[in-house]
């Protein structure tokens, strides 16, 4: 990849996040606002707006805060999302599990840790299942 | 990975960030490994040692090995 081209791809990355913020922040105002709690709407839309201008302001500063916009990812960064990603995902099964523990104890069906639960079974078998024919 | 990526770089009168540019990786991955803190994938390491015209094995050891390949 030229580096011409790769300045044009950094530059559409730099403003992409700040723009997904902008939108997410724009959703959940809407849902609020559904939802008859314009006052939390309007707070969220604020913390997603402060979000993005630190994204955009610290964004050419910062590696860590470059990497997790995807501009000048490297391998070693891909490698850091990577393994970010996967103690995330644990932790986030381990409060599923703690969750459907502590339903079903209080007598109810497990609901919606259950399928929260069957949902992250069946893609991490399915992702097992596809990578392996990948290499 | 011990390597000897800070003498070849500093002889050539670069700079991390330099280096970092033609190879196409940040400063902070060349400072991670010559700081010993990341291994580069193989096609990274081939990078380095096509870039300095020497070869992967001159450049990166394996940790105890004596004979540095």
């Amino acid at each position: 990849m030229s580096t011409e081209i790769q300045k044009v791809r950094n530059r559409r990355i730099h403003w992409a996040l700040p723009a997904l913020c902008l939108l997410s922040g724009i959703g959940y105002l809407i849902a609020f606002s559904i939802g008859g709690n314009l006052q939390l709407g309007l707070e969220a839309f604020g913390v997603m707006v402060v979000f993005a201008v630190g994204l955009l302001v610290f964004g050419g500063r910062s590696e860590t805060i470059r990497g997790l916009g995807g501009a000048d990812r490297d391998e070693r960064f891909a490698m850091l999302d990577l393994r970010a990603t996967a103690y995330t995902a644990l932790v986030l099964i381990v409060a599923i599990l703690g969750g459907f523990m502590y339903e079903v104890a209080k007598g109810h069906s497990g609901s919606p840790y259950l399928w929260l639960g069957v949902l992250t079974g069946v893609t991490y078998l399915t992702c097992i299942a596809v990578l392996r024919f990948r290499g | 990975m011990r390597n000897n990526v800070r003498e070849l770089r500093s002889a050539r009168g670069l700079s991390q960030g330099q280096l970092g540019e033609a190879l196409r990786v940040s400063r902070q991955t060349i400072n991670a490994i010559e700081t010993e803190r990341y291994t580069p994938s193989l096609p990274l390491a081939l990078a380095f040692a096509r870039f300095f015209g020497t070869s992967v094995e001159d450049m990166f050891h394996v940790d105890g090995d004596s004979e540095g390949a």
